[in-house]
């Protein structure tokens, strides 16, 4: 499937029926052409709904929105209509969080009535829930922040580190916490004991990590081609080299989509290309071959069966990976 | 005034105390009749009733990159705006044509500045065109004694507008000027009653475009008006200053020519930390000898510098080597050929804070050929 919006594509998302696309002209469009036009001006962040079923967006006109095909709901607001600049979701506890300004809020997919708010001293970039979805991370200036995310009183483990963290991720086990930084780096904690990872070496900013075999590999964007970190047992990364693969020295990869729970890993690049790799395999399978403007949204289903992708000028493309 | 061969957003910065008329200016820029959207940028806790569809609110969130390099002070919320923003515009047909992004009066000119330099994503998208500073005829003077952002503010910017004249008498706006030139003598000033300043001397200057570095007078700089700039290079680090020039040429010398640019009216009777200092020579530079010079004293004191231009002779070279720098970040080309009637001679306008305006002048001058 290939389809061209007449707005940038800020996220995508695969729910249980096919990819979702979230635009900057504040409309969700579902694969199967269903259309929802919801917010006020653009769609800046996107998460799948814990339900498995439909998208929740978040505007910069400050409000939290659960997209199905041919229903919406608006799930929460930020205060004064601030922007929605990061979300995330759980599908194992049902919990929705998401950053506005300083402030993270999380929300319950199944008790509307539910709200936490947790307010940080600096601008929240980012926002994870940790496998289980009990504790959520948010990262800041200076660092990242655990909160326990149904607690309503509490103060937060910090977990500090000179710079300015643009995103956050847990590893699969939660073990690590990940962040991404504006100096092109990442940054790690091992939280049993707080030890610091520093991941860097990058020619441009990281702007995506996906992790992939079971947790075994952390892959990035920000490089010539993929880079992959090891997260094999306790010490994860530390003191071991990362390796990188699709290395292409006339581009960059932009963005990194992967599972888990399955080996396969998909790219896009700033020339526009998108491939599909098995690190454990040979070669890349250029998905989408021909060159034209940076991938700016990509996406993997939840099996590692199809992948999405859209591009600068709001050309998407859908496609189903043929069986191993 | 967008430029139209890099396809960058242009941005225009407005800067000016509470109460310089910086929302009564923003608003006749809104509404003239001119067909661009503008995307307003607005501190959230400044001036509120902007007349415009698009206004978002930045929280002021400065930060240093690259482990505390000065030069990498920048503005984390503008990073995140502007990418916000850009999210906004549709392919073949933008939501909105430049940005405008309006500061308190205690905001650092800098990190605002330096953002638009040093973050890739935001350098991708935008070009930063101007500083403009409002002032008030009647309460600058007080300002700018009390405050240092207030002075840093006039210093920075590539235009003064020189607001509410007409609650002030004539020689008070001449002792006004002639403090504010000697903080910024780059920045042409223009006088104003409710900042009814024409558009086309606030939006689309280009005052960080290489290519629109036409005149430095050292006695006064005039409003530099030329054609639409191209994309440059930056180069941001004390390791990575460069230029695209080498001369390794000896040439005897004939005279020296110092201007001493500062011989009129001391507008007030103490002087300020910041000012700016004009250096010229008339013989050709030695441009080793002189981007060697440049890169150590923007390396050394660039904390203390906050802008700097310059039209300098290279000794050996037709063209024109022209620079411009905000604190450590600098960019220098060779521009266009010397005109055949030209009078080929080197200036440059440091201005900062607690300059040694004599070591200045003998390593400016120690560059020559």
């Amino acid at each position: 499937m290939s389809t061209t919006f007449d707005a940038q594509v800020t996220a995508i998302v695969f729910d249980s029926a096919g990819a979702v696309f979230a635009l900057g002209d504040g409309s969700v469009r579902f694969e199967s052409g269903e259309r929802a036009d919801i917010h006020g001006g653009a769609i800046l962040c996107a998460v799948l709904h814990p339900s498995g079923d439909g998208i929740v967006t978040g505007g910069d006109d400050g409000q939290v929105i659960w997209s199905r095909r041919g229903e919406s709901g608006l799930l929460a607001g930020a205060d004064n209509g601030q922007w929605i600049d990061a979300i995330d979701a759980s599908t194992g506890s049902g919990l929705i969080a998401f950053s506005a300004g300083k402030t993270v809020s999380v929300i319950d997919a199944a008790d509307s009535v539910f709200r936490r708010d947790f307010v940080h001293e600096r601008t929240v970039s980012g926002v994870a829930f940790d496998p289980k979805g009990r504790r959520i991370a948010a990262s800041t200036y200076g660092g990242a922040a655990l909160w326990f995310a149904r607690i309503a009183q509490q103060k937060p483990t910090k977990l500090t580190w000179a710079g300015s963290h643009t995103g956050v991720a847990f590893s699969p086990d939660g073990a690590f916490v990940v962040t991404i930084m504006q100096d092109n780096q990442l940054h790690g904690w091992r939280l049993k004991d707080g030890k610091n990872l520093r991941m860097g070496g990058y020619p441009s900013k990281v702007r995506s990590i996906a992790f992939l075999s079971n947790g075994n590999l952390m892959a990035t964007s920000g490089a010539q081609g993929a880079v992959l970190w090891p997260f094999i047992g306790a010490n994860g990364p530390m003191g071991r080299e990362a390796t990188e693969i699709g290395y292409d020295e006339g581009s960059l990869v932009t963005l990194v989509a992967a599972r888990s729970t399955h080996g396969v890993l998909a790219a896009g690049l700033n020339d526009g290309r998108v491939w599909l790799a098995d690190p454990a395999g040979q070669g890349l399978n250029f998905l989408k071959a021909e060159k034209g403007a940076a991938i700016t949204a990509l996406a993997l289903s939840p099996d590692a069966r199809r992948v999405a992708w859209a591009d600068e000028d709001g050309q998407t493309g859908v496609v189903d990976i043929s069986a191993p | 005034m967008t430029d139209t061969l890099s396809g960058k957003i242009p941005v225009t910065v407005l800067t000016g105390y509470l109460g310089a008329g910086k929302t009564t200016l923003l608003n006749r820029i809104l509404t003239e009749d001119h067909g661009r959207r503008y995307a307003v940028i607005v501190n959230e806790f400044g001036e509120i009733g902007i007349d415009n569809d698009l206004v978002v609110g930045a929280d002021e969130d400065v930060f240093e990159m690259n482990n505390g390099c000065v030069c990498c002070t920048v503005r984390g919320d503008l990073i995140r705006v502007v990418a916000g923003l850009m999210k906004r515009q549709k392919p073949g047909a933008p939501a909105f044509d430049a940005i405008i992004v309006e500061t308190t009066g205690l905001a650092d000119p800098g990190p605002v500045a330096q953002t638009f330099f040093v973050d890739e994503d935001v350098k991708a998208k935008t070009q930063l065109d101007s500083v403009t500073a409002l002032v008030d005829a009647k309460h600058v003077m007080a300002r700018l004694d009390d405050s240092r952002e207030a002075r840093e503010q006039v210093a920075f910017a590539d235009r003064i507008i020189l607001n509410k004249t007409d609650l002030a008498t004539e020689a008070e706006l001449v002792a006004v000027e002639a403090r504010l030139r000697k903080l910024n003598p780059l920045a042409p000033i223009t006088r104003a009653e409710r900042a009814n300043v024409p558009l086309d001397q606030v939006l689309g200057l280009g005052g960080f475009d290489l290519e629109r570095i036409l005149d430095i007078n050292p006695e006064f700089a005039n409003p530099a008006h030329g054609e639409a700039g191209h994309v440059h290079d930056e180069h941001c680090g004390h390791d990575h200053h460069d230029h695209d020039h080498d001369h390794h040429h000896h040439h005897k010398v004939d005279t020296v020519d110092s201007v001493d640019s500062f011989s009129g009216v001391r507008g007030h009777s103490h002087g300020d930390d910041i000012k700016g200092i004009s250096l010229s020579l008339d013989r050709p530079m030695h441009g080793a000898k002189f981007t060697a010079w440049l890169d150590r004293l923007l390396g050394e004191q660039g904390q203390n510098i906050l802008r700097a231009k310059g039209i300098i002779d290279i000794d050996g070279e037709n063209r024109r080597l022209v620079f411009q720098a905000v604190h450590m970040i600098l960019e220098g080309d060779l521009q266009r050929e010397w005109g055949p009637g030209e009078r080929r001679w080197s200036r440059a306008v440091f201005i900062g804070r607690d300059l040694d305006e004599a070591a200045l002048k003998a390593g400016f001058e120690a560059c020559a050929a």
